[in-house]
């Protein structure tokens, strides 16, 4: 037989879609004058990767609450665009939001927006899109109308240009998803019977680009000159076109065929930016954490004490160099992002280093003191005598996680904790997350400004996984305490409250060590600008680069 | 007669088993499909959002019933050619995603099964026939050699040189600009996407058919009735090709019609790496979105291709071979 086949390894690097995220809840405030780097001019062309898979082409669907429209992005708008970075609101279809307790939000809807085919755009589309979801469930992404993450709505009525959401109680961190739904136009999606089973080929949207043109690979969008912010939009003409990995994407990119890039690229400064350092550059921005999680039902990990031991066991700034070839620093044991949320840092806090040293000598005399002592083989065992071992399970394939484990085993094993890697299929670990069936392993903290439904979720004892979800405390942490912590903090809708009810899981966070930061995790734009200027930086992250790519494409203008 | 209707229920009771596995083997894997496309779409760095997996499972539906129940829908569908909904390309329906890729399958791979089994018998043929010179050392050491180095490797090997190096043809996809259907623009695009493939698959494909005549022919050589041909002073000629070759032939041609067969299967290998949007790249991202109704289908249809070439290649045996059918007699 001459069939030579064997089986495919594919790691699809998910693109991240625009899953906008993240916000304390609050009125959004109009940000001021962008400051634009370059001449300010058109840019004629930009090309950035697909965002739908190019394996199928030609089943074209614009529906933006299909799993794979071929754009979510660049159609359909949202109401507010939250930074996760800055927690800083951009007003969009909503002018200003407003909260009147945690369960009334009143939205004021832009007049003068109009709709791809003329119609204007209402307050009356708004509350049509987020009734459309009470009726159909599979649309209701930010869990309006459940039980997730507060109280579900009662009602979301249009009056006048105003949209107001009344729900059954608390119901602030319902804001980002909220603030982030593509909103649809009633005068096409009420005709169209069941919105998830709509192929929409020709969208009515009120976004910045035009369908232009799709031949089942490259899709062609064209800038609108009546959009209703048309003097930011600079670009003529947007292509997305290709699904690239890493060295794909870091060819085209350096060949010029490629705009801009938001997946990952190991060590952007050699495969990147040595190529042209005036005109390629990456940002890749803090984004959340990547935590060490010991599994806190299991030995050793139940102990507090264990757990701050090896927390400075971990060298972190030898984890970034190897997971991430530098790119990302140390992250902060508090579970914020640091510095970007440095005004929500409890006083005792402010201006002491939050990042946990690396300090292998004080790991052991911990580690004595609480009774896990070495015996004679060098090797420690449990306060009772009986033999200590810890099993790390790490997603085969995640080649940073692996690289991460090896340095987390490795110093585990010079403190005498006898420690090793089991790599195990991604599926197989999401399956031990549900079930608890492990020791240890890395899991994400959530860096988004709504701070209870991140943070707090992740220490809060009503989100422990269960058989069929994975929720975020994988970790298994309990304490009543923080529980009514995270309770109050869900209902805090301005700044200082927040900070105020945000202190005891900070403590909690720096004390108890449910789980280790190590690292932070990108949010990641890699581009080239010999066309366009304007991209977020680290001088000013006005974006999510993952995110927040509308909001990004307004700050582009054409290079000098 | 008895032979063929032998064949033709052996036919009956194998497709039943593949669909019955087909049915069962999906819902044996671990892992929730809705939490795998929310993830999917939020990165590997992403906190999972439990109200988008809720709307993400009420968007795929849960099947409902026993399994005997489902079972018994599942096949009723069948019979009605309702393979249901792509979960990746939802709401597409899982014939209207695999018709996108059948034909860029279809073409490839069957264009290059016909050129490496006439490639592979007349090279596999000549080198038996020319036994033990420089011609047959070169084939049939170099087809072993290259039938050792791996296929992914090769196909890198291939993108790299003729795609990124010396960039003569395209890296990735099926066409580039041009609108699909029958104009020339397209056409020109598809022929040079479609030549690294091609390539790649052309290097190890023949590989088979080569060995496997060479040996069958070399045996066949030896025969006494070779012997009296060339006794009886036939022509070189008449005697390598009407007389050796046309029998050693034979169990080629089995192997040929699976090897049609399992053209439905698509080249996963060369496909995922070549980014072609066929069948086989298609397999490969069913498999790892665990879009269960595209998988279904697409293991079906490869399965009931192989195992209609693997009917048709018996009873075209039959006819071919006396032999075979009176033996089972």
């Amino acid at each position: 037989m001459s069939l030579t086949r064997s089986k495919p390894l594919l790691f699809v690097t998910g693109l991240t879609a625009a899953l906008a995220l993240s916000s304390c809840a609050g009125s959004a405030a109009q940000k001021g004058g962008d400051a634009a780097a370059g001449g300010g001019g058109m840019i004629a062309q930009l090309t950035f990767p697909s965002e739908a898979d190019a394996t199928v082409g030609g089943l074209a669907n614009y529906n933006p609450y299909a799993p794979k429209p071929l754009t979510s992005t660049w159609l359909y708008e949202q109401l507010i665009v939250r930074n996760a970075l800055t927690c800083e609101e951009t007003p969009w279809l909503a002018e200003k939001a407003t909260w009147e307790g945690g369960n009334k939000l009143t939205f004021d809807i832009r007049q003068g927006v109009k709709w791809t085919d003329g119609q204007p755009f209402t307050a009356k589309d708004v509350a049509f899109t987020f009734n459309l979801m009470k009726q159909y469930p599979a649309l209701d992404k930010p869990g309006v109308w459940t039980g997730t993450f507060g109280a579900p709505a009662t009602s979301v009525t249009a009056e006048g240009n105003k949209v107001v959401f009344a729900f059954s109680g608390n119901a602030a961190p319902k804001y980002d998803g909220i603030i982030a739904s593509k909103i649809l136009p009633e005068h096409v999606y009420s005709k169209v019977g069941d919105p998830t089973k709509y192929v929409d080929k020709t969208p009515v949207s009120t976004g910045p680009f035009k369908v232009g043109s799709y031949n089942g690979r490259q899709l062609v969008l064209v800038r609108r000159p009546d959009y209703w912010q048309a003097d930011k939009i600079k670009v003529q003409k947007l292509i997305l076109e290709g699904q690239y990995d890493a060295s794909q994407a870091a060819l085209k990119l350096r060949a010029g065929q490629l705009d801009a890039y938001f997946g990952e690229i190991p060590n952007p400064e050699k495969t990147f930016v040595s190529a042209d350092p005036k005109n390629n550059h990456y940002y890749y921005a803090p984004n959340g954490i990547t935590v060490l999680t010991g599994n806190n039902e299991r030995k050793p990990f139940n102990d507090a004490k264990f757990r701050e031991a090896i927390s400075y066991a971990m060298n972190k700034e030898e984890i970034s160099l190897k997971a991430t070839y530098g790119v990302m620093k140390p992250a902060s044991q508090t579970g914020l992002k640091l510095p970007s949320m440095e005004n929500l840092l409890p006083q005792k806090y402010a201006g002491k280093d939050t990042v946990l040293p690396y300090d292998l000598a004080k790991a052991g005399q911990l580690l004595d003191a609480a009774g896990y002592k070495k015996g004679a083989d060098g090797k420690r065992t449990m306060p009772d005598g009986s033999p200590l071992a810890v099993n790390f399970t790490v997603q085969a394939g995640f080649i940073d996680y692996q690289a991460i484990a090896d340095v987390v085993v490795k110093a585990l094993n010079d403190l005498g904790v006898p420690s090793k890697v089991t790599a195990s299929a991604p599926d197989s670990v999401d399956g031990q997350k549900k079930t608890g069936d492990y020791q240890l392993m890395l899991e994400y903290l959530h860096g988004g400004c709504e701070l209870a439904k991140n943070l707090g979720n992740k220490l809060s004892s009503t989100q422990i996984p269960t058989k069929t979800e994975v929720l975020p405390n994988v970790q298994r942490f309990k304490d009543p305490a923080v529980d009514a912590a995270v309770t109050k903090l869900a209902s805090d809708v301005d700044r200082e409250s927040q900070k105020r009810d945000l202190e005891p899981l900070i403590d909690t966070m720096m004390t108890q060590f449910p789980v280790t930061s190590l690292i932070y995790a990108p949010a990641r734009v890699i581009y080239r600008t010999d066309k366009a200027v304007g991209w977020p930086s680290e001088k000013d992250p006005y974006a999510n680069p993952q995110d927040d790519k509308l909001l990004m494409l307004t700050h582009l203008t054409a290079a000098k | 007669m008895k032979y063929f209707a032998r064949k033709f229920g052996f036919f009956v009771a194998t497709l039943w088993a593949v669909v019955t596995l087909n049915f069962f083997i999906p819902r044996l894997q671990p892992g929730d499909p809705a939490e795998i496309m929310v993830k999917r779409l939020a990165g590997k760095d992403a906190a999972l959002d439990q109200a988008q997996v809720e709307a993400m499972r009420a968007m795929l539906g849960a099947p409902t019933g026993s399994l005997w129940e489902q079972y018994v829908n599942y096949l009723n569908e069948l019979v009605h050619g309702n393979f249901g909904l792509s979960y990746t390309y939802y709401p597409f329906p899982v014939t209207a995603v695999i018709g996108q890729a059948f034909w860029w399958t279809i073409v490839l791979v069957t264009i290059v099964q016909v050129l490496s089994f006439v490639g592979g018998v007349v090279l596999g043929a000549y080198a038996a026939w020319r036994r033990n010179t420089r011609f047959d050392s070169v084939v049939t050491l170099g087809s072993t050699f290259l039938g050792t180095i791996n296929p992914f490797a090769l196909s890198l090997l291939v993108l790299y040189v003729f795609g990124y190096t010396l960039g003569w043809f395209p890296t990735s996809g099926g066409y580039e600009e041009a609108t699909p259907g029958w104009n020339w623009a397209f056409i020109q695009e598809a022929v040079s996407h479609a030549f690294l493939p091609a390539l790649a698959l052309l290097i190890v494909t023949p590989i088979g058919w080569i060995l496997g005549m060479r040996n069958t022919m070399v045996l066949n050589l030896g025969e006494d009735y070779i012997r009296l041909a060339k006794a009886k002073g036939l022509p070189d000629r008449s005697v390598a090709l009407k007389y050796a070759a046309r029998n050693a032939l034979l169990p080629s041609v089995t192997g040929f019609a699976l090897a049609l067969g399992g053209v439905l299967g698509g080249a996963i290998l060369v496909e995922t790496v070549f980014d072609y949007p066929g069948l086989g790249r298609l397999m490969g991202e069913a498999v790892t979105q665990k879009d269960y109704p595209l998988l279904q289908a697409l293991m079906l249809m490869s399965a009931v291709g192989v195992l209609v070439a693997n009917l048709a290649a018996d009873l075209l045996y039959g006819v071919l071979d006396p032999r075979a059918r009176r033996a089972e007699g």
